[in-house]
């Protein structure tokens, strides 16, 4: 049993490195991807376009709305107070965002009021949404304080057309960690098993004594150390490079992890055992994929979705995955915290494990 | 007792009849052969005898376990070799060989041992270290052999192991099976090379999933009725068309020549003065011994 396993393992690792295209996927994918969203978010944040409509005029709201324009975030633009239609600008997509200062902005600073002013952010730039409302915030804050001394805060309303639930970017890395370990395992699982099947091995392999059970260990195994070793890239880079905050306990992620992948190595063998070529599984693994990261929370929150996908997403075990990991590393998640996530996890990976494997061995025999 | 048992198997795809009632026995250290032309039913036959599918009436059995529901006492003597290629093609020669000594659990001192008869048998260990996908056609069959040697298998299972080999190469695989034979290894073949049934100790035609016949190489040729000749003409389509079209002769291209079969009863006298009519010299056609492929076609032709 031992020695039939860790050749099978050993000959899955030297097929993985040896194929190009395959050290491609494992080693560049997760690190083009993390810079691609790292990077993507990070700059988008900056020169905002942003329409002003100022209706106090004054010499305060001039010198406010040029404050903004220092460090490159925001370009503000005076619009025509005539012509107040939002929208227009937002719709053909020439800003990002309108800043209203209403009229009495100036007596109220010099009188030393409570002032409010308004903030209206293209919210389907959801990123966008969040940073830049943010640092509208800080620079009132701080006009507040440095250009006028004024002990009461300069207060900003905002108000997020299209989508009022702004991501944060802490919350890609997280996602992508988990969308990586999702892929990876279930697209090289079923290649894996699927390209046995097409070249003959696999029947090859069926005439000789090695049992079912090591033989589908033995297949799935080097996926998930591989898995793993991707989700550790993902982190490592995450850290080091993005200065993403880990909060938890990164050997309970991996212990998690390690109890999700039962799932996706369930289904990877699933997709192996519906298919016969490569491609088919690749395209079932990828479609899967798509289903699994859009309703699992990744770019929208589930609560955020029409009530119907809500209970859709029930079925998609990346869904919990995802609440794991961003609880681990955002929050400091313990198990205790975790516990209906796990749980649901742990039920997913015996089901869809199980199923898979018995429909395997039944397969192979 | 017979090694191999075979008893009325059948087995149909969708309806389409691949096997019917096929039924053989092979005995202990015997090489034989499967013979006919694609989509005769000899991979059926074969698959079912390595347990990968399930035929649908019948039996078959190795060594006295159902190849059904005792496969896995059969595995540990089975060494099969499938029709097409099936080894990895993106590891090495030796890559190949360590990873079914794995698979088998010969390790150690064992594995090297038999690495080292089987790379004398091969001739394969100067190219020890290249990949199997850069192997030419004769020497991909060789290393396959040799993974399915590694287990030293009692019972050998090859399915067309010579299809699309050189002839120099097919020869030399050959030589490797008779080798084995003499190490007591049970054989069974298939083919579609009629020059490679005579090296078998018995043989079996099979066409439209049917047994034709079984027999011995020698002997088979003898089941052969009527009369056989060689016409000494350019074997042309025409040539052979005209023949045809005389009711009691079966005409067939056969390398540089025609052969003419005559039908049950019917001898050359009573088809000369038709032949002479059509422009043939009857001195072009000399009387020769059926071959196993003439045979082969007679009972093709009846079935």
């Amino acid at each position: 049993m031992n020695k039939a396993f860790w050749g099978l393992v050993r000959k899955e690792f030297i097929q993985v490195f040896r194929d190009r295209n395959m050290l491609r996927i494992v080693f560049a994918v997760p690190i083009i991807q993390l810079l691609l969203f790292g990077y993507v978010v990070k700059l988008d944040v900056k020169n905002i376009r942003m329409d002003v409509y100022d209706f106090d005029q004054s010499r305060l709201s001039r010198e406010f709305v040029n404050s903004t324009s220092a460090g490159e975030y925001f370009l503000p633009t005076p619009a025509q107070i005539a012509i107040l239609d939002l929208e227009a600008n937002f719709q053909d997509g020439s800003r990002d965002m309108a800043l209203i200062i209403p009229d009495g902005f100036g007596k109220g600073l010099e009188s030393h009021q409570n002032v409010t002013i308004g903030l209206v952010a293209d919210g389907s730039d959801a990123n966008m949404t969040a940073i830049g409302s943010g640092y509208m915030a800080r620079m009132a804050q701080k006009y507040a304080r440095d250009v006028v001394n004024l002990r009461m805060p300069l207060e900003v309303k905002y108000d997020v057309l299209y989508n009022p639930e702004a991501e944060s970017v802490y919350f890609m890395v997280p996602g992508i960690v988990a969308t990586l370990l999702t892929m990876v395992t279930i697209m090289l699982t079923s290649m894996a098993i699927v390209r046995e099947r097409e070249s003959g091995t696999l029947e090859q392999l069926l005439v000789t004594p090695i049992s079912s059970t090591t033989l589908l260990f033995g297949k799935v195994f080097p996926f998930a150390v591989l898995g793993l070793f991707e989700m550790t890239v993902a982190l490592v880079v995450g850290v080091l490079w993005f200065d993403i905050p880990f909060v938890g306990s990164p050997v309970l992620l991996f212990g998690l992890s390690a109890l999700y992948l039962l799932t996706t190595l369930g289904l990877g063998l699933f997709f192996s055992t519906v298919t016969s070529t490569q491609q088919q599984a690749m395209f079932f693994a990828w479609f899967f994929s798509v289903f699994a990261i859009l309703t699992s929370g990744f770019f929208t929150p589930v609560w955020n979705m029409p009530k119907w996908l809500q209970y859709v997403t029930y079925v998609n075990p990346m869904r919990f995955f995802m609440n794991i990991v961003r609880g681990i590393m955002m929050k400091g998640a313990g198990v205790t915290h975790l516990l209906p996530d796990i749980y649901t996890l742990a039920i997913f990976g015996v089901i869809v494990f199980g199923f898979s494997a018995a429909r395997f061995s039944k397969r192979a025999r | 007792m017979s090694f191999v048992s075979v008893q009325g198997l059948g087995k149909s795809y969708r309806g389409v009849r691949a096997v019917n009632d096929f039924t053989f026995d092979v005995r202990q250290g015997e090489v034989y052969a499967l013979v006919g032309p694609d989509g005769a039913g000899k991979s059926t036959v074969i698959r079912t005898l390595c347990g990968l599918i399930d035929s649908d009436t019948g039996e078959a059995s190795i060594n006295g376990f159902d190849c059904r529901k005792q496969f896995n006492h059969i595995k540990p003597i089975l060494g099969y070799m499938p029709q097409v290629f099936s080894l990895y093609p993106d590891l090495t020669v030796t890559e190949n060989l360590a990873f079914y000594g794995g698979i088998y659990g010969v390790v150690g001192p064992e594995y090297l041992e038999r690495v080292e008869y089987l790379y004398r048998f091969s001739n394969l260990k100067p190219f020890a270290d290249r990949r199997a996908q850069a192997l030419s056609g004769g020497m991909k069959q060789k290393l396959a052999l040799s993974c399915a040697l590694m287990h030293q298998p009692k019972i050998l299972i090859l399915d067309e192991p010579t299809t699309g080999v050189d002839p120099l190469s097919r020869r030399q695989f050959w030589e490797i099976l008779l080798q084995l034979k003499e190490e007591g290894v049970t054989i069974i073949v298939s083919t579609p090379y009629m020059d490679e049934v005579a090296r078998a100790d018995r043989a079996c035609f099979v066409f439209r999933g049917e047994k034709l016949a079984e027999g011995k190489p020698a002997e088979l040729p003898g089941l052969f009725e009527g009369t056989l000749y060689y016409f000494d003409g350019p074997p042309t389509m025409e040539t052979i068309d005209r023949l045809n079209r005389l009711g009691d002769i079966r005409a067939r291209r056969f390398g540089g020549g025609v052969h003419v079969y005559l039908k049950r009863g019917i001898t050359l006298d009573e088809v000369t003065p038709a032949l002479s009519e059509m422009g043939f010299d009857i001195k072009d056609f000399n009387p020769i011994k059926p071959d196993l492929e003439d045979c082969f076609i007679q009972l093709m032709e009846e079935s």
